[in-house]
């Protein structure tokens, strides 16, 4: 079999999975809905692996296949195929994508194991595994942008899965729209990429931007609309606002689709579109600054945040934005890298905090009312460290080696870039003070009656209760709870958090400068006409950087647990000392204030508008009225000369004799 | 009679005279025979007698057809050619549809058979006589035999004042409007020199001079504000409302459809026969008259409540379409005008056989409430009801559309365009009324009050439910249907019906 | 040809003779009747699809009698790309309807269930009439009468308020309508060339030519008719109203289909016969479309009774037709056609599934008052997010291709209007997800009583979002049927903004049926041309 029947055969698995669960929803007994998802993205993950080594037989130059279905849209100058693109960044994401899919289907298994929505859950889960493997695969930019929207699609769905919250139902439409915003900025530029280089092929358009100059205006136009897609995807700067909020979802939903995969497709479509970026490099370098900018703001939020699972989420944020620095600095492979360990410590965080939360009867999701669970969840404790260790770049773990590596290309390119690398420093050490932050907040402390309960092995029952709002849960969509499904308790969700702990840990070893190159050989024949692919810093530079790096990280820990285990009451002073800072960060820099006052409340405004004075004044009033006013006041007029009486008509008669008569007299004189 | 004697002298063609004949001998007839007082003779005798007239003259006048061979007649005073004959059909039709209207009506009752139906057979011998008149004497004779059996006819039901005032304001008004119109032909006379149209018509156009002439323009002025009177042109109009409403309604049947088409045919002959070459000085001006009366039709329409007042602007405003046909002064508008008098006909005597139905037995008479629930009471007569409102509204199903279509077309073409457009819009307008009586009829429990006048007790006639009473007068219900039926047949094959109008096209000199 | 080849009038015939019979039958029969009737309709459009081999072009199933000789009007019909899936739609739509009324529980509806079917049968065959229709009387004759059953459909069997509304509408539409009337004669008596026979045959009025003097007029009086029944801001006044009235089988048609029948009138008769105005006043229209979809779409998502976000926001997606028609681009209006369709299926399908909704709502249509419906109705919720999907234009969905040509065939000439329009696509998202929210979920409301749908409604909806996944995976069907017509009712327009040279036009001429070219035609049209003369 060849890469593509592979790539076929990987896409459509899921989709079966989908179909077999949502038709079959009432047939599938227990969990056995769970398991089918599960099984069909697992084999979806074994085509990935053949995929890739069938890619691996052929010969560099040949790595790149596109297989095509049928024809999906021709008309006029529009021929677009239904064709998947196989070549070895697709590949590097179908595996990434179908793996960690995998093994958060199987934590799901369990962990929403007594949700009444169980089939839906995963049939949601499956149609986003399918959409996004659509995305990466798409062999032009139609297909693309249908996988692009099928997965804000799933997304939206899981994101209001518990449909009975309206902050649920309200994040859903909030990050939906937000995905049709960036869906409409990639349809523009496919239109001016169809205009500048005739076809919307990937590969056609790469050879024709080739003979474009560089900076061409449309050319960077194309190149920013491509951004606004990517960022609204990857929650960056400014359209990240419904990421926070996308936490809302059951945990699997945030550590799948808000964590590992889909945010990091806009890192993806950038990576992917290099050859057009590296032909307009202001709209790289725009890029790399917005992404600077987003993984500080993040990380400033990150620590002031209470909520736990959307400190994880900032954190992603901020992660994505050293990918973004990364493909925009051209260093593709390193981006790709740090995208793929993210992937697999950030999925492993949400786990962990998603037993936590678990283990708190899912009535709290905040760090002020946890504590102490080291003994209580010693499982959930190791992984979890591990998470934030690789996240905080912890020196040898495979955070370390990604973002720094990412760091290094950055200081290497020079100019703005070195700047904004500098600033990713900074900001690493905010990481791995927060990461830890997390740890020491959740873990050591005073164990809260909850985390005592469970230590002497019985949980806490309490109704569940909305985290935001308090107000008590409509238990008919159904909740993990009120039984606890905890990483201690079921070998399904320790499982998969044991492997990506693992990952985590030695995840790097693949791509140690001077010594392994396994990411950057492998993605080589996709960047092979990069401009960049061989100007790459020395080992010696990069170790360095690294070295830098380790030593930021420790300095972050170590602070933190200065703040949070050896002096408790640091964090309060700092706090009040530094309030207009820190509600500044805990306000997200009042970024949903703004947006609320400059789009959401305008819009409805107009809406109201319309439907009150424009309709009542002009359309029922000016149009509908005016005509029939004229006519009425006729009919009023009509009646008034028609009394009845005969010298009434006589005198009109006599004037329209006279009128008459005048008229003809006119005419012959 | 006087004419048969007269016409011993000069040279005359009886066969083409014989419409006429067969209508005065009616007449005569119907009279002596109703000296005879016998329930029977005046129950079953007259009407018979006088259909068979109508059937006479109508069935003749299909005899003598022939298109393009014009037969003057009485040394040219009068002419049967194609629009007379078709003209005269359409008189027999009316004429059949008032009698069968009657039959069973107070008026007659009151009137007295023998006195109203040979009334309305001379009315209509004054149409023909109209119709074909080609001559100024003729032309008046005609119009004055066609109003005198007619004023009185209004006034036929003796006990009711409404009937009464009709009659009379009847009276007053044509009497005023006949005396315009003999001072304006007098004045013709003067500026020409010759009563014969042709005679007039070779004056005109010979002397470039006589077509600005003050004297024969006064005079066409006054003539054209004696037919416009008579053709409920605005604003000359306005009797016709009171009395279309005070009048019975079979003889206000009558009036709307035969009466309108003996003044179009007239009118059509004058300008286009005698005064042809002075169109630019007369179409302006008509076409003025033709605006005004669309527009003041349509409006004066929409505030009625009582259907007959509602028919009577409407009919206004139809007179307008009409007139708008005339303006172009081509053979196109005289086809179009001829089609569109012929399917106004069907339109309204549908219309008006409904009213009489109801207003027999509803205590609301005339008035737009006694049509509610019709939809439901007996659907036939309410199907005919809405056939009769779409094609006054001119929508597609019904020959009403191809009437407007036909028009429309011929102001495009003879270049008066915006008499097209004033067409549509009236159409517009008038939707408001024709909808109005619809919706009363189909959509209960109705939602639009109209005031109307306080109910009348009424003798029912058969059983009084409205099934009963719509069996128990089959003449007015088979003519609604019948009307209707042959409203949506022109409405989906017009062919034919168009053909014939295209003959009649060639009956006058017109290009 | 086609396996079985029944003459045009007779298959147009069918919705109507039934309904006639049905009269005469007893009440019970009468519906199986209109089913039986727009069953076979439909199926036989599905063989006019398949015969028609893709990249196909031209008229076929040609009917052409001399009708009316007198005022030059050919009763003669056909069926092209242009129009093959716009009666297909019809049909399914007509048979959906039909089905939805058909089994409805014994209420008002089933007073007189034989007229009801009747009215129904005279819609669809004088829907069909006006899509087959080609000779222009006919056509207006076709449009205009669309309008008696429907004025029926809504006075008799609606809701509240329903003669001030029908009324309102019936006369709205009709002002547009009669102008047309009176515009159609016009065009057919003045570009009638001296010594010419006056014809309203299309293709004849296509060769023949009007100065762009006497055009704008007339394409004024025809975009009054189209954009009415569309409805376009500010022409929608209607709407409310009658949308509030009308019982929900028929509004689905009235929404789904009468609509159409305006906007395809703009490239069936407008584009080829007036291409001066249509240049000539293109920003207008432009301005317009632009003004539909963002005021539609503001409405949908302030409104609160649920009828009214659908007929809002149809008003928004004739925007988008209109926008894509006007940009005179063939991109465009094959984004246009492929909409005209796809939008008639969801819409018709929102309609329907809005009838479920209320009566799970306690007969409510106030989205105040919905809410919490997906619970015990997975089904219902599946169909129905489908459906939202497809109406926000989600890539994937046939309606999102509709859109993107119809947006590219914006951008190419007139982009400052398509940036603005993909506002609209945004909106969309707001207004349907909001829609969908309330209805589904949140917390119960109180009168809401959640449970799955009948097997009724399953017949009358499941159908339609199989075609809406259908046409999503394999939009080819429809463009590549529709292409050759639609592209060759807009050649001469283009040519007249400068899109194509002339060499492309001229082969242009044999294709539009009847098309013997006039000898020497110059592909821009001038007074000087014969027949220029004949306008006063």
């Amino acid at each position: 079999m060849t890469p593509v029947s592979w790539g076929w055969v990987v896409l459509l698995l899921p989709l079966a999975g989908t179909i077999g669960i949502a038709l079959g929803w009432r047939a599938l007994p227990g969990r056995s809905a769970g398991w089918l998802g599960s099984v069909t993205v697992g084999l979806s993950f074994l085509a990935g692996i053949g995929m890739y080594l069938t890619l691996e037989e052929l010969p560099h130059e040949e790595r790149r296949l596109v297989g095509s279905a049928f024809r999906y849209i021709g008309t006029d100058t529009v021929d677009v195929d239904l064709a998947i693109l196989a070549d070895p960044l697709s590949t590097f994401m179908v595996l990434v994508v179908s793996g960690v899919s995998f093994l958060i289907h199987v934590y799901s298994v369990s962990y929403l194991g007594s949700d009444r929505g169980y089939a839906r859950f995963f049939a949601y889960l499956n149609f986003f595994v399918f959409s996004m493997l659509l995305l990466v695969l798409a062999a032009n930019f139609v297909l693309l942008i249908v996988g692009w929207a099928f997965v804000g699609a799933a997304s939206y769905l899981l994101i209001s899965f518990w449909y009975r919250r309206d902050t649920a139902t309200s994040a859903g439409i909030k990050a939906f729209v937000i995905n049709v915003i960036g869906d409409v900025a990639l349809v523009v530029a496919a239109f001016l990429i169809l205009n500048e280089l005739g076809t919307l092929d990937y590969l056609g358009a790469f050879e024709a931007v080739r003979e474009v100059p560089h900076d061409e205006g449309v050319l960077v136009a194309t190149c920013l609309l491509l951004l606004v897609g990517a960022f609204a995807k990857s929650g960056q700067i400014p359209l990240h606002t419904w990421l926070p909020d996308a936490m809302e979802g059951p945990t699997p939903v945030s550590a799948l689709i808000h964590a590992a995969t889909m945010v990091t497709a806009g890192v993806y479509l950038i990576a992917r579109c290099h050859p057009l970026f590296e032909r307009a490099p202001t709209a790289a370098a725009i890029g790399a600054v917005i992404g600077t900018l987003t993984l500080v703001f993040a990380a400033t939020v990150a620590l002031v945040a209470t909520d736990l699972k959307r400190i994880i989420a900032y954190s992603t944020i901020s992660q994505i934005g050293y990918m973004v620095l990364g493909v925009t600095a051209f260093a593709y492979s390193a981006g790709l890298f740090h995208l793929m360990t993210h992937a697999f410590f950030k999925a492993l965080l949400f786990m962990g905090a998603g037993s936590v939360v678990s283990a708190l009867g899912m009535t709290n999701e905040s760090i002020d009312r946890m504590g102490g669970f080291r003994k209580a969840m010693p499982f959930t404790f190791v992984t979890f460290t591990i998470g934030a260790a690789a996240l905080a770049s912890f020196p040898l773990l495979s955070g370390f080696f990604s973002k720094d590596e990412v760091i290094a290309y950055a200081l290497h390119r020079g100019g703005i870039y070195s700047v904004l690398g500098i600033v990713a420093y900074a900001a690493a050490l905010l990481t791995a003070f927060y990461a830890f932050r997390m740890v020491f907040r959740v873990f050591f402390g005073e164990p809260v009656p909850e985390a005592q309960q469970l230590a002497e092995g019985e949980l806490a029952h309490v109704g569940p209760r909305n985290p935001l709002t308090g107000e008590e849960e409509d238990t008919d969509v159904g909740f993990p709870g009120p039984e606890h499904h905890i990483a201690e308790h079921s070998w399904s969700m320790k499982a998969p958090m044991a492997v990506l702990a693992v990952l985590a840990v030695v995840g790097g070893v693949v791509a140690i400068p001077g010594l392994t190159h396994g990411v950057e050989t492998f993605l080589e024949p996709t960047f092979a006409e990069s401009e960049f692919i061989a100007d790459k810093p020395a080992p010696a530079d990069q170790l360095k950087d690294l070295a830098i790096g380790g030593v930021l990280a420790l300095l972050g820990i170590a602070a933190a647990y200065l703040v949070y285990i050896r002096r408790p009451g640091l964090a309060r002073s700092a706090r009040e000392r530094l309030r207009p800072v820190h509600s500044f960060f805990a306000h997200k820099w009042y970024f949903d204030e703004l947006y609320d006052r400059a789009f959401v409340r305008p819009s409805r405004g107009l809406g109201r508008f319309g439907r009150t004075t424009v309709e009542r004044v002009l359309v029922q009033g000016a149009i509908v009225g005016g005509a029939t006013g004229v006519v009425r006041a006729g009919t009023a007029l009509a009646r008034s000369i028609q009394t009845g009486y005969l010298r009434a008509y006589a005198l009109l008669l006599l004037a329209g004799v006279c009128a008459l008569a005048l008229y003809f007299l006119i005419a012959s004189g | 009679m006087s004419l048969l004697v007269a016409a011993a002298a000069p040279k005359i063609d009886l066969a083409s005279l014989s419409p006429l004949i067969a209508l005065v001998g009616g007449s005569v007839v119907v009279l002596m025979a109703s000296l005879a007082s016998s329930a029977l003779v005046q129950r079953v005798v007259l009407p018979i007698l006088g259909a068979l007239s109508l059937l006479a003259a109508g069935g003749l006048s299909i005899a003598i057809w022939e298109p393009g061979r014009v037969r003057p007649v009485v040394e040219g005073a009068l002419v049967f050619d194609t629009l007379t004959l078709f003209l005269t059909l359409l008189f027999a039709a009316a004429g059949l549809a008032t009698i069968a209207l009657s039959i069973r009506d107070e008026a007659i009752r009151e009137a007295g058979a023998g006195e109203y139906l040979s009334l309305l057979l001379a009315s209509i011998a004054g149409m023909v006589l109209l119709a074909g008149a080609t001559n100024l004497v003729t032309f008046f004779l005609g119009l004055e035999l066609l109003s005198i059996p007619l004023y009185v006819l209004c006034a036929s039901l003796v006990r009711r004042r409404e009937s009464l005032e009709s009659g009379l304001k009847y009276l007053v008004i044509g009497s005023f409007g006949s005396a315009t119109l003999l001072y304006g032909l007098a004045l013709v006379y003067g500026a020409t020199g010759a009563t014969g149209f042709d005679s007039i018509a070779r004056t005109v156009g010979a002397r470039a001079a006589t077509a600005t002439d003050p004297l024969l323009l006064t005079g066409v002025a006054f003539t054209v504000t004696g037919l416009a009177f008579k053709a409920s042109i605005a604003p000359f109009h306005q009797w016709t409302p009171d009395v279309y409403q005070g009048a019975p309604t079979p003889i206000t049947t009558f009036m709307a459809v035969a009466t309108k088409a003996a003044a179009f045919g007239v009118i059509l002959r004058f300008f286009l026969d005698a005064l042809p070459d002075a169109i630019d000085t007369w179409a302006p001006a008509l076409a003025a008259l033709a605006i005004a009366t669309i527009v003041i039709g349509n409006v004066g329409a929409i505030a009625q409540s009582s259907l007959k007042r509602m028919l009577a602007w409407s009919g206004v405003a139809q007179a307008g379409y009409l007139l708008a046909g005339v303006v172009v002064g081509t053979r196109l508008g005289l086809q179009a005008t001829v089609f569109y008098l012929a399917i106004y006909l069907l339109m309204n005597v549908a219309a008006f056989a409904v009213i009489v139905a109801r207003e027999r037995f509803s205590e609301h008479g005339d008035d737009l409430r006694s049509l509610e629930g019709l939809g439901r009471a007996s659907p036939w007569l309410a199907a005919s009801m809405t056939v009769a409102m779409l094609a006054l509204a001119g929508i597609p199903g019904t020959a009403g559309l191809w009437g407007k279509f036909y028009l429309i077309r011929a102001t495009f073409e003879g270049e008066y365009g915006v008499l097209g457009v004033a067409i549509v819009v009236g159409s517009i307008i008038s939707l408001v009324y024709y909808l109005r009586v619809i919706a009363t009829m189909w959509f209960d429990p109705i939602e639009i009050r109209v005031p109307g006048p306080p109910g009348r007790q009424v003798r029912p006639v058969g059983s009084g439910s409205p099934e009963a009473d719509a069996r128990a007068q089959p003449e007015v219900a088979g003519l609604a249907i019948l009307c209707a039926a042959a409203t949506v047949f022109f409405g989906v094959i017009p062919a034919p019906l168009m053909s014939v109008a295209v003959e009649v096209g060639t009956a006058l000199g017109v290009r | 040809m086609p396996v079985l080849d029944i003459p045009l009038p007779a298959f147009m015939a069918i919705p109507f003779v039934a309904g006639l019979i049905g009269l005469a039958a007893p009440a019970r029969a009468a519906r199986w009747l209109a089913l039986a009737a727009s069953a076979g309709a439909f199926a036989y459009t599905i063989f006019m699809i398949a015969d028609f081999a893709p990249g196909g072009e031209g008229l076929r199933y040609v009917t052409d009698e001399p009708w009316i000789p007198e005022l030059g009007i050919r009763f003669s019909l056909g069926v092209d790309g242009l129009s093959l899936f716009l009666i297909s739609l019809t049909a399914l739509l007509w048979l959906a309807a039909t089905l939805a009324a058909a089994f409805r529980p014994p209420d008002r509806l089933f007073e007189r269930p034989a007229a009801f079917f009747f009215h129904m049968g005279l819609a669809e065959t004088a829907v069909l009439g006006a899509f087959l229709a080609q000779d222009l009387a006919l056509f207006v004759a076709f449009f205009d009468l669309m309008l008696v059953p429907f004025y029926f459909l809504i006075g008799q069997w609606g809701g509240r308020e329903r003669v001030a509304a029908t009324t309102k509408f019936v006369i709205y539409t009709l002002v547009g309508s009669l102008l047309m009337l009176a515009a159609a004669v016009a065009l057919g008596v003045l570009s009638t060339p001296k010594g010419g026979e006056l014809s309203f045959a299309l293709p004849e009025l296509a060769r023949r030519s009007l100065p762009e003097g006497t055009q704008i007029p007339i394409f004024l009086a025809f975009a009054a008719a189209f954009l009415v029944k569309a409805p376009a801001f500010p022409f929608h006044g209607w709407l409310p109203d009658a949308y509030r009235a009308t019982p929900l089988p028929v509004l689905a048609l009235l929404s789904a289909v009468l609509s159409k029948v305006g906007v395809y009138g703009f490239i069936r008769v407008v584009l080829p016969i007036l291409p001066d105005a249509s240049v000539a006043l293109q920003e207008l229209m432009l301005v317009i479309a632009v003004f539909s979809i963002l005021y539609g779409s503001a409405l949908a998502f302030s409104t609160d009774d649920a009828r009214l976000v659908v007929g809002y926001s149809s008003i928004a997606q004739l925007g988008f037709i209109v926008l894509g028609i006007f940009a005179l681009d063939p991109k465009g209006a094959q984004g246009a056609v492929l909409q005209m369709v796809t939008h008639g299926v969801v819409a018709a399908a929102l309609f329907l599934i809005i009838g479920v909704l209320a009566v799970r709502a306690g007969g409510s249509e106030s989205l105040a008052r919905m809410g919490g419906l997906a619970m015990r109705a997975p089904v219902l919720a599946a169909l129905f997010l489908i459906v939202s999907f497809a109406t926000l234009a989600m890539p994937g969905s046939p309606n999102f291709v509709g859109e993107l040509l119809i947006l590219f065939g914006t951008f190419e000439d007139k982009i400052v209007y398509g940036l603005v329009a993909s506002v609209g696509i945004v909106l969309a998202a707001v207004y349907m997800i909001r829609f969908f929210q309330a209805a589904m979920h949140h917390r119960a409301g109180p009168e809401v009583a959640s449970r799955e749908m009948g097997r009724v409604d399953m017949a009358g909806i499941a159908p339609l979002v199989a075609v809406v996944v259908a046409l999503g995976i394999y939009p080819q069907l429809v463009l590549a049927r529709t292409e050759g017509d639609t592209t060759a009712r807009l050649r001469e327009a283009r040519q007249l903004a400068g899109g194509v040279p002339d060499t492309e036009a001229q082969p242009a001429r044999g294709v539009t049926p009847g098309g013997a070219t006039v000898p020497g035609e110059a592909p821009i049209r001038s007074p000087s041309r014969p027949g220029g003369e004949s306008v006063p």
